[in-house]
């Protein structure tokens, strides 16, 4: 369930744009940051705001990358798997995160904590390899500096 | 209009024109998945390359995407043409399954033929298949995603063309997954269309899936019964069982889509208790010794009574052939009562609305597609005829006004509706007079025909009638001077009734010295029949319809009546206790069991001939000659003025 | 160096709306509206020489010149800003440090164009660059700068922000439209191009952001100028590179397009990281070619690049090392572009599919000498996909296959991939 606050905040998003469907994306971005992901009564509450089934929802939702359609439980992890960062050794990291987590790609570690996914480039290439938890971006990535990362973001 | 050579072949098309359909229309089919006429371009299998040798494209391009242009020069041999389609076939059976034979598309399939067809034969790709879970789609239709080669023609007759929203495409790249947000029965009233349009057999027909091949079908152009639009479709029998029915391209009327209910409701024709045996007093005969009592009855009886006292009815699902020789057997008894019609309210309305819509003021389910104002008289189109729902709803996605009067909204399904409609309480409130192609719809019910006079002219009307030849029944009512069966027998007389293909209501059996009736219906009037002949049924048999626009259309026989080879009882067998053996009866006959009946036209003209020994008279004759010959694969006949005019 | 996108960084924060204006900001627009027309702004962009930054480098000024003047109905303008390319992130850094030339810029553009009604996409990730704008535009919407009646005079214009949540594909034009009109963001048919029917039917231009950035200089410095910035006769403007990889500093800076790639690398990157040795680079993104060593001294600037057999796309200058193998790289790019294709067409939805399985069995050593046809194949038959995204896919194959065909082939020859022990 939505707070009244943040339906109304979304129907006014949805009554500002052009057409109904223009909001979808901040629609379901905001739903997703509510609950930590779409879920299916996400999927329900996003149709209804903008005057779509849940199937019209999720066919947008499955499209993009960054919606979750599948539980994210604790703070997620995103590791870029992209040509920079694996120019840069992304490849490591990743088996790293693993093994540091107990988790394969997708899955969640046993304290809850963290979600682990890899993704697209970050657009922060410069800084290969990276990795964003949460909405904090994490450049220049060495196996050791990701130890520290960790228990710092616990 | 735009002239190109294909293939060497000149070739002068109307501007617009594919280069596909170009191509198709000097009899060169280009391989082609995501193409449909029906649906929006796509361009998205990509199979349907050529190469452009000469004008103003160059190389190989889409031909579904291209319009024709003047002078293109276009290869569809091209080596760089047939390298990518057969790519193309390559890539798709990537990912599919290589098991036609355990495949209900199996020798209908798009696919099937195009990987044959293109020579793709051996495997390249070494890694693994993707697949996907199948989604539970309702009782109609049995889903099969593997078997998907992403052509999108599911999601766009679905959405766009039917103006569905619970089923769609969900996922991206290799992810792309058509179906439901859960599993469920599909909730558009067209949906059985999936069947037909999907290539692959990712939609098979669930009441009829894994019975038959589509060269072991039986089958034959066909109208549907159920309503009075007149789609077109084509029932597939296999051992006297209708298996599946699919739609049939019309495009004046259906254009290439039925709806559910034609599709899926075959309950009628494959009902086990159809009655098949002629019975005289209840006991079984001869087919030919029914006839027999039949007219000995017949005759004493009028000879007893009188001939006032007999009524011959027919009905709204008779054949015009069939209407039109009861008419005959009625002018050889002086008197008798003819009827097409069991309420004379019904009656009345049906003549009326022939009456009502001048010649060419009828509109068609496509003159619907194009229509720019629309309005829809108190009605639920969705139960009646959702066929004309559909063509509505291509013409309000075009952009056409579409308004629905309704002095108070109740009970009108207006959710189910696949357009928006403007309500207004009155039919005054509808701007027509600014329609260029201005429609007014009213349902089989709407009797307030008055109402109609202040529509200005210029706009066509469509006037649904409760039978699929309820227009014909009234042209023959009014012709042969008949009278609604109620009103014949208010007057007291009628005492004998020979019911044909009718579905009378029990309470006017009552107080009658004589009942025959001839059906193949399973309907009750079988039993309390003095004489019983069975009928074929319309898949059974030809026979002309007349839909709600005065168009006759003529189906053709599919396949020969009889019980089917499926649960035939083990009396035919040769035993009557033995358990039915998996093999059908080794015993010769001439005509399968259950199926010594005849066309309810044939047992009237027989009828005749019984009765004055002179054979009946040709039926198309006359008045009725024009509509002799009509093409069963054509878009049927208007009728022409005189046969409307009274 | 003359600095023109560049021109109002501060080292480690954004310029503010005061700064902006204080070092000159604004004062084109306030040209422009009170002294050209809108005619004579897209004529100073078209002499200018500006070619789109998103890219295709196609002449921005031509492009707006598609626009059919009177039709009624609104026109519309979107700036690109999805940025999903790897390899690239020009734009974040300009954004994250300016940004106001963009919005001045869109502003600009929607004069000449009689736009009303703009709208910035930017990418999911790019949520401080996506602040930064916001700021950005309540602050000029406050001095009057955008909204109604802007500077006084008629023309109105206001813009909104559209963010997205990632795909790759949201970056092609007429996806993108769909993206932000809500639907599925799978390309539209071409033609009818944006610039007839594009954004809810009505004619729209789409530009990138550096390209949109661009134009306030241009406005207030004129058409001669800004071709003059450039290091090659035939180019104009500076362009923003961004590379990544093995360099011992990968930054984003500004430079005279036409500056030569070795120059970029060895000179403002400062060269390869100790003990590595230059192997390959792909000049422009991901969807561009491999360079070799060969190349190095190709001006980067669109048709010189297109001569050496590849593309200046995006500026994104990716290096590989001697110890980096470019099948495998290839993979991990083809890998990218296999999970992003928007599953609409055959070539690309299941072609990709196919190289990923033909690349990985080579990296593995199960190569076979046919194996060579079949990438061919694939690297000219994907060009018939239904839209560049395909053909852009099979850049780096197509890059990899004409300059590096022997280390491909050692593979297949060795049975393994000869940098793998
Ligand atoms: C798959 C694909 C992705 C693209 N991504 C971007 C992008 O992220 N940003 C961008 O400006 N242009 C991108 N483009 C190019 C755009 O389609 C379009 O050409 C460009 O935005 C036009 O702007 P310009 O003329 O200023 O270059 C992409 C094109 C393709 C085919
Ligand atoms: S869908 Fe067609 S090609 Fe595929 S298994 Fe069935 S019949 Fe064969
Ligand atoms: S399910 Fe059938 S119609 Fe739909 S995309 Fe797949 S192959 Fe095409
Ligand atoms: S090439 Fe085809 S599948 Fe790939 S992104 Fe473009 S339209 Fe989508
Ligand atoms: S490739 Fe990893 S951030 Fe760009
Ligand atoms: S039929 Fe032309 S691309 Fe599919």
């Amino acid at each position: 369930m939505i707070s009244e606050q943040l339906k109304k905040s979304l129907q006014q998003r949805v009554e500002t744009a052009i057409t109904p469907r223009e909001a979808a994306v901040d629609v379901m971005k905001e739903l997703q940051r509510h609950y930590g992901w779409l879920t299916d009564e996400a999927v329900g509450e996003a149709g209804e705001l903008l005057g779509l089934s849940p199937l019209q929802v999720e066919e947008l939702a499955t499209f993009y990358e960054k919606i979750y359609r599948r539980p994210v439980t604790g703070k997620l992890i995103q590791v870029c798997d992209s040509i920079s960062c694996w120019s840069g050794c992304c490849d490591g990291i990743i088996e790293h995160l693993k093994k540091r987590l107990d988790v394969e790609l997708g899955g969640s570690s046993a304290d809850g904590k963290f979600t682990l996914v890899p993704c697209c480039c970050l657009g922060r290439c410069g800084d290969a390899p990276v990795m964003v938890i949460g909405e904090t971006f994490y450049g220049n990535l060495t196996p050791e500096k990701v130890d520290q990362i960790l228990e710092k973001e616990r | 209009m735009p002239k190109l050579i294909i293939d060497d072949i000149e070739v002068e098309v109307p501007a617009g024109t594919s280069v596909l359909e170009a191509a198709r229309s000097v009899g060169i089919t280009i391989p082609h998945f995501c193409y449909h006429p029906a649906l929006a371009i796509a361009a998205a299998c990509r199979l349907c390359a050529v190469k452009m040798l000469d004008g103003p494209v160059k190389g190989i391009q889409m031909s579904c995407a291209l319009p024709a242009q003047d002078g293109m020069v276009v290869s569809t041999t091209d080596p760089d043409a047939l390298k990518m389609r057969k790519l193309v076939i390559e890539w798709l059976m990537i990912n599919h399954p290589h098991d036609c034979p355990v495949c209900d598309e199996g020798g209908e399939c798009l696919l099937q033929d195009f990987t044959i067809a293109g020579g793709h034969g051996i495997r390249r790709y070494q890694g693994k298949k993707r697949t996907h879970v199948n989604q539970y789609l309702g009782e109609g239709i049995y889903h099969e995603m593997n078997r998907c080669i992403q052509c999108y023609r599911c999601v766009r007759f679905y959405q766009e063309y039917a103006g569905g929203t619970d089923f769609g495409v969900t996922g991206c790249a290799g992810r792309v997954y058509f179906g439901r947000f859960d599993d469920g029965p599909l909730e558009s009233p067209f949906s059985g269309n999936l069947v037909d349009i999907c290539p692959t057999g990712v939609f098979t027909d669930k009441t009829g899936r894994f019975r038959a091949r589509y060269w072991d079908y039986q089958y034959a152009p066909s109208i549907c019964p159920h309503c009075s639009a007149g789609c077109n479709l084509s029932p597939q029998a296999y051992h006297r069982e209708v298996i599946k029915i699919v739609a049939r391209r019309n495009d004046e009327v259906n254009g290439w889509f039925i709806c559910d209910r034609a599709r899926f409701d075959k309950s009628d024709l494959n009902d086990p208790l159809r009655p098949r045996q002629a019975l005289v007093d209840g006991s079984p005969v001869e087919w030919e010794a029914a006839l027999n009592a039949l007219a000995t009855r017949l005759r004493e009886f009028v000879q007893s009574h009188g001939a006032d006292s007999l009524a011959l009815v027919g009905s709204t699902r008779l054949s015009l052939e069939a209407g039109i020789l009861l008419a005959e057997l009625a002018a050889r008894y002086k008197g008798v009562r003819l009827c097409y019609f069991i309420d004379p309210a019904e009656a009345q309305l049906s003549l009326s609305k022939v009456e009502w819509v001048p010649a060419g003021m009828a509109a068609s389910q496509a003159e619907l597609r194009e229509a720019d104002f629309i309005a829809i008289l108190p009605c639920d189109l969705m139960e009646e005829s959702p066929m004309i729902a559909l063509a509505i709803r291509q013409a309000f996605v075009k952009g056409a006004k579409v308004y629905l009067v309704a002095p108070h909204l109740t009970a009108l399904n207006l959710e189910r509706l696949p357009f928006q409609v403007q309500v207004v309480p009155e039919l005054a409130d509808v701007p027509l007079g600014e329609a260029k192609r201005g429609i007014v719809v009213a349902g089989a019910g709407f009797a307030d025909l008055k109402g109609l006079e202040a529509v200005p002219t210029g706009v066509k009307f469509v006037l649904l009638q409760p039978g699929p030849n309820s227009f014909g029944a009234a042209l023959l009512a009014r012709e042969y001077r008949a009278v609604p069966l109620r009103e014949a027998i208010a007057s007291g007389k009628v005492k004998g009734i020979l019911a044909l293909e009718t579905d009378l209501p029990e309470e006017l059996r009552q107080g009658l010295t004589f009942f025959a009736a001839a059906d193949w219906r399973n309907n009750g009037a079988a039993e309390p029949a003095s004489v019983f002949l069975p009928t074929s049924a319309w898949a059974e048999t030809g026979g002309t319809w007349i839909n709600y626009e005065g168009r006759a259309q003529r189906y053709r026989q599919a396949y020969k009546t009889g019980l089917p080879l499926r649960g035939l009882p083990a009396r035919y067998y040769g035993s009557q206790e033995a358990e039915p053996p998996a093999h059908p009866p080794r015993v010769h006959r001439a005509v399968a069991p259950g199926g010594d009946t005849r066309s309810a036209w044939m047992l009237v003209a027989e009828l005749i001939f019984k009765l004055t020994g002179e054979p009946a008279a040709e039926p198309y004759a006359g008045k009725w000659a024009p509509l002799k010959h009509i093409d069963p694969e054509g878009p049927g006949m208007r009728l022409p003025a005189e046969l409307l005019a009274g | 160096m003359e600095q023109v996108l560049f021109r109002h960084n501060r080292p480690d924060r954004s310029v503010t709306f005061e700064e902006y204006c204080a070092e000159g900001g604004f004062d084109a627009l306030k040209k422009a509206l009170t002294a050209m027309t809108p005619d004579e702004v897209q004529q100073t962009v078209i002499d200018s020489g500006l070619r789109g930054r998103g890219g295709a480098g196609f002449p921005t000024g031509k492009k707006w010149s598609f626009v059919p003047r009177n039709l009624p109905g609104p026109r519309w303008l979107i700036c690109n800003g999805d940025e999903m390319e790897p390899g690239t992130y020009k734009d974040r850094v300009l954004l994250e440090k300016n940004p106001f030339s963009l919005i001045e810029g869109v502003t600009l553009a929607s004069y000449a164009l009689g736009v009303r009604h703009a709208f910035i996409f930017l990418r999911r990730d790019y949520e401080t660059a996506a602040a930064n704008l916001q700021a950005g535009i309540d602050a000029a919407k406050k001095a009057g700068l955008l909204g109604e009646r802007i500077l006084g005079t008629e023309f109105s214009c206001d813009i909104d922000l559209h963010l997205s949540a990632g795909r790759y594909i949201c970056g092609e034009e007429t996806a993108l439209i769909n993206a932000l009109e809500g639907k599925r963001p799978n390309p539209r048919q071409k033609p009818p191009f944006p610039a007839v029917k594009g954004l809810w039917g009505g004619p729209t231009v789409v530009n990138n952001v550096e390209t949109l950035a661009n134009v306030p200089a241009i406005i207030a410095n004129g058409a001669a100028w800004f071709k003059g910035l450039a290091r090659n006769p035939e180019g104009a403007g500076t362009k923003l590179f961004c590379v990544s990889g093995s360099v011992v500093n990968p930054v984003c800076i500004e430079l005279p397009i036409g500056t030569p790639l070795r120059e970029i690398i060895d000179q403002a990157c400062g060269g390869l990281k100790p003990g590595k040795k230059f192997k390959a680079c792909i000049p422009g993104g991901a969807s561009t070619q491999f360079l070799s060593e060969a190349h190095l001294d190709v001006p980067m600037d669109f048709d010189p690049v297109v001569k050496v057999g590849s593309r200046l796309g995006s500026g994104a200058i990716i290096v590989f090392d001697e110890g980096h193998c470019l099948v495998e790289a290839t993979l991990n790019l083809i890998k990218f572009f296999a999970r992003e294709s928007c599953g609409w067409c055959t070539p690309c939805r299941e072609g990709l599919q196919f190289v990923k399985e033909i690349l990985e069995r080579i990296e593995r050593g199960g190569g076979e000498e046919r194996d060579l046809d079949l990438l061919r194949d694939h690297t000219r038959f994907l060009s018939y996909a239904f839209c560049a995204f395909a053909p852009g896919a099979m850049s780096p194959l197509d890059g990899l296959l004409a300059n590096f065909e022997d280390e491909v082939r050692e593979h297949i020859t060795r049975k393994r991939c000869p940098l793998k022990g």
